[in-house]
């Protein structure tokens, strides 16, 4: 097979707007093959230089130093960068940066209108396109009105109209739920299939670059490992240093195989059966009962914010962004609220600290003393304020101080919080959202993206919130920015803050929430704790949830257990792949 | 809070003004402007209240929509009117109270002048915002102004530049209102408290906003880059512009419109 992308050697650092060197490296002499119609991924952590490999390979950046062949063009004159992006398109991760029509039909042939192709074939190409990403029916549509997920099918079908051979995508899947995430990589899948396009994904979700054909793992401007997902995957040890994780299902594969004392070699872990069989093997050969792990069984506290019969309309009452709601949030607890893009969720938690005033219904706050404040009275609204702390999704965005210290302090300023103290909360805010003590006289728009992310959070923990609320907080992250979060999140909740986090990752959700509230289209659809609420399979989906990756892959390591011994009992899920390894050998052993 | 200003959106309602030639409607909108700034005798003001009511009928726009256009020019007529009424001195005395003088004059300068902001918004938007994509106004200028091509004046660009800014408007105004209500969480206030604290408030917001406009300007030329942007040159169209005989129908009426207008005005002028 020929190369679709070769860049060998290739090395790049970025300059500032004076044309000076900023140092570091982004890449650092990285070579790599990309086969002809292939479907590849490219895996890092933050900074080690993914992003720029993408955009050298379109010549959106101009190398200093080795050498690019795009389908056999080598990058080498002005010429030469135009005939690359002709063939080469691009997918970016914020859809609404991509955008540059105002019509969902006029952006679809914004690029194939550059390319000077003339009509009637520029009309086939943009209805061919949006009929094959799905969104013809909505061609005269406004882009800025459509959905996330739309939105980036949109890209595609503006990617498509030019008709390209390679297609790279930036994190395009970042800024999705699980549904649309699905749907667009079918459709990515679909065209790497149908049309022989080659893709090259850039990505953090483990389980996208599983579904790959080949996965080059990008370190400090360097391919560090390259080869098939059950290769990089069989090799946990270099994941972990890498910055990675592994994918749900081999992490309970592996922990199977660390307290039975196998290990998964690269052909066990090829195909979803491989996986399941090699899973179920590892789990019979246990011959030790292993001890469970001490699972901290949390006492439900006092009830501290009550939901009561919330419904809000955007539009005087033709739709409903929430309608009935009743959710009770009680003292200490993490409490998950959890549904697609566009369910409510977000507006429902605008209403918790008063941002967002109830048309009708109510949102009560129950201070230690007794005292209840209602977010429909006007004068309580600063006290609740004060006791919710809302965190935005991609927080960074609020910062505006000369330095992170006058930014963490500005709630403070402006709430009559006593003066004399003020230095000592900017710190504790600081050091409990993990942010550097150096950074604190720094400018807030030179940290890094997780830094920013971080100093914003310490701007609403500086009010010592007793709850916080949290959008997505680790939205964007990557997976050791992701664990950092969610650790700082355990670490406020041991310290006594209620904690509400927004989220449309189940693994997540059913790892860090004690409870878990399903919003469906406005509606509040279903509560609990994880293990109840995913007990059984139909029970989760009639609920209108989707599975967690980990609770599918055991449940099915579970089910052709079961089958072999009959006797075995079934076992309420764990959201930890160590403790659900333990779990399922037990119940093995016992059956035995 | 922010999500219901429609000042400068595009509404879609298949109306035949929708369908005309966005040239031809700038040539409309340009005739307009000069009656709106002309008219001053109430005949011919009347007549204008007609022809705008049944420009808005006839685009199709909900009274919704118009109302949300209008609403947040109504503090600036109210302004006008009032500093018109207070500081004109001429004419006939109708009632002093201490300080405050108003006159006849005075008063009928100060309806007039709000009047005509009203109307100016109400042209610009049943002509043109609200009935033309900004992709097409751009479109438009940029032919109209082809001429201008010989003085070496980057017409293309300039047009492009347009639509894109225009593009942006409900992506801009989303993200002041995420910014708002996440500084509100923190404490700002933009209603209460003194001036200056609110200006102060604005602060929070303006930063934030421009800081996440660059960032959002400089993605953008990333991609436009990716997609093969090289200014004007050999470009096409997906939809070129055509006149069509309904389009030349469309104009003649409006025309007629403005003509009655102007000749009105001529005539109770006198």
């Amino acid at each position: 097979m020929s190369s679709a992308v070769s860049v060998k050697d290739v090395s790049f650092t970025y300059k500032t707007d004076e044309g000076q060197s900023t140092g570091t490296k982004a890449l650092d002499g990285i070579s790599l093959e990309v086969a002809s119609g292939s479907y590849c991924a490219v895996l890092g952590p933050n900074g080690s230089g993914k992003s720029t490999l993408a955009k050298i390979i379109d010549i959106l950046e101009i190398p200093d130093d080795g050498r690019i062949v795009v389908l056999g063009t080598d990058a080498q004159t002005e010429d030469d960068f135009y005939k690359i992006r002709e063939n080469c398109s691009y997918v970016f991760q914020n859809p609404d940066n991509q955008i540059v029509g105002t019509i969902v039909e006029e952006d679809v042939a914004f690029g194939p209108e550059n390319l000077g192709v003339k009509l009637p074939e520029l009309r086939r190409r943009v209805d061919d396109a949006l009929k094959y990403v799905g969104l013809y029916e909505l061609r005269h549509r406004e882009a800025a009105s459509l959905s996330g997920g739309q939105k980036q099918k949109l890209a595609i079908a503006g990617a498509l109209a030019m008709e390209p051979k390679v297609l790279i995508l930036d994190e395009s899947t970042a800024m999705l739920d699980p549904i649309s995430r699905d749907e667009f990589l079918e459709l990515i899948e679909k065209m790497n299939r149908e049309k022989g396009i080659t893709v090259l994904t850039i990505t953090h979700d483990m389980n996208e670059a599983g579904r790959c054909e080949k996965i080059f793992v990008v370190e400090k401007g360097k391919v560090t490992m390259e080869g098939t997902p059950s290769e990089i995957f069989s090799n946990p040890e270099g994941i972990r240093q890498a910055g990675l994780e592994l994918p749900q299902d081999l992490s309970l594969l592996y922990e199977l195989g660390k307290i039975t004392g196998n290990r998964a070699k690269e052909t066990d872990i090829r195909t979803p059966e491989d996986r399941l069989n090699t899973a179920v093997r590892f789990a019979e050969s246990a011959d030790a009962i292993p001890d469970m792990p001490k699972s901290k069984t949390r006492k439900r506290g006092r009830k501290i914010l009550e939901v009561d019969d919330l419904s809000y309309t955007y539009d005087g009452g033709r739709s409903y962004a929430i309608e009935h709601i009743d959710l009770t949030v009680y003292e200490g607890e993490v409490l998950a609220v959890v549904g697609r893009s566009g369910c409510g969720k977000t507006t429902l938690i605008s209403h918790l600290n008063g941002i967002v005033r109830p048309q009708s219904g109510d949102v009560l706050f129950y201070q230690d003393d007794g005292t209840v404040y209602s977010t429909s009275r006007r004068k309580d609204i600063p006290k609740i304020r004060q006791n919710v702390g809302l965190v935005f999704q991609y927080p960074e965005y609020q910062l505006f101080e000369e330095t992170v210290r006058k930014d963490i302090a500005y709630g403070l300023k402006c709430t009559d919080a006593p003066t004399e103290n003020i230095e000592s909360r900017i710190r504790g805010a600081a050091i409990i959202s993990g942010l550097p003590e150096d950074v604190l006289d720094k400018s807030p728009f030179e940290l890094s993206g997780g830094q920013k992310r971080r100093a914003a959070l310490a701007g609403v923990l500086v009010m010592k919130p007793k709850i916080l609320v949290l959008d997505e907080p680790a939205a964007g992250l990557d997976p050791i920015g992701r664990r950092e979060m969610f650790d700082t999140i355990l670490a406020l909740r041991d310290i006594g803050t209620t904690v509400v986090i927004v989220s449309h990752n189940m693994d997540e959700a059913v790892r860090y929430a004690d409870r878990i509230v399903c919003i469906r289209d406005g509606r509040k659809a279903v509560e609990g704790a994880a293990d109840e609420l995913f007990a059984s399979e139909e029970k989760a989906r009639e609920y209108g949830l989707t599975m967690p990756v980990l609770y599918d892959f055991a449940s099915r390591v579970k089910q052709s257990l079961k089958e072999k011994y009959r006797r075995m009992t079934p076992m309420p899920p764990y959201a930890d792949p160590e403790a659900e390894a333990v779990s399922i050998i037990r119940s093995v052993l016992n059956a035995k | 809070m922010l999500n219901n200003i429609s000042l400068g959106r595009y509404v879609d309602t298949g109306s035949i003004l929708h369908k005309t030639d966005p040239r031809l409607k700038i040539i409309l909108y340009i005739v307009y402007l000069v009656a709106v700034f002309i008219v001053d005798s109430p005949p011919a003001l009347v007549a204008l209240f007609f022809i705008t009511m049944l420009q808005l009928i006839v685009a199709k726009i909900p009274l919704d929509v118009m109302w949300s256009t209008l609403k947040p020019v109504l503090p600036l007529a109210l302004f006008l009117f009032l500093i018109n009424i207070f500081t004109i001195k001429q004419g006939e005395v109708v009632f002093t109270w201490k300080f405050i003088t108003v006159t006849d004059y005075g008063s009928s300068r100060a309806i007039l002048m709000s009047l005509r902001l009203v109307f100016l918004i109400l042209s610009t938007s049943v002509l043109l915002t609200l009935t033309t994509t900004p992709l097409k106004v751009a479109d438009a200028l940029e032919y109209l102004m082809s001429p201008l091509k010989v003085f070496h004046v980057p017409v293309h660009e300039a047009s492009m530049m347009m639509s894109i800014a225009l593009r942006f408007i409900p992506t801009l105004i989303e993200e002041t209102d995420k910014i708002m209500k996440a500084q509100e969480s923190r404490g700002a206030n933009y209603d209460t408290g003194s001036f200056v604290n609110r200006i102060k408030g604005y602060i929070t917001v303006l930063i934030p906003l421009f800081v996440s406009s660059f960032k959002r300007a400089e993605d953008l030329a990333v991609a436009m880059d990716a997609r093969c942007y090289r200014g004007g040159k050999n470009r096409t169209k997906l939809n070129p512009l055509k006149i069509t005989g309904r389009d030349i129908a469309v104009f003649v009426v409006f025309l007629a419109g403005a003509a009655i207008l102007i000749g009105l005005q001529v005539y109770f002028a006198r």
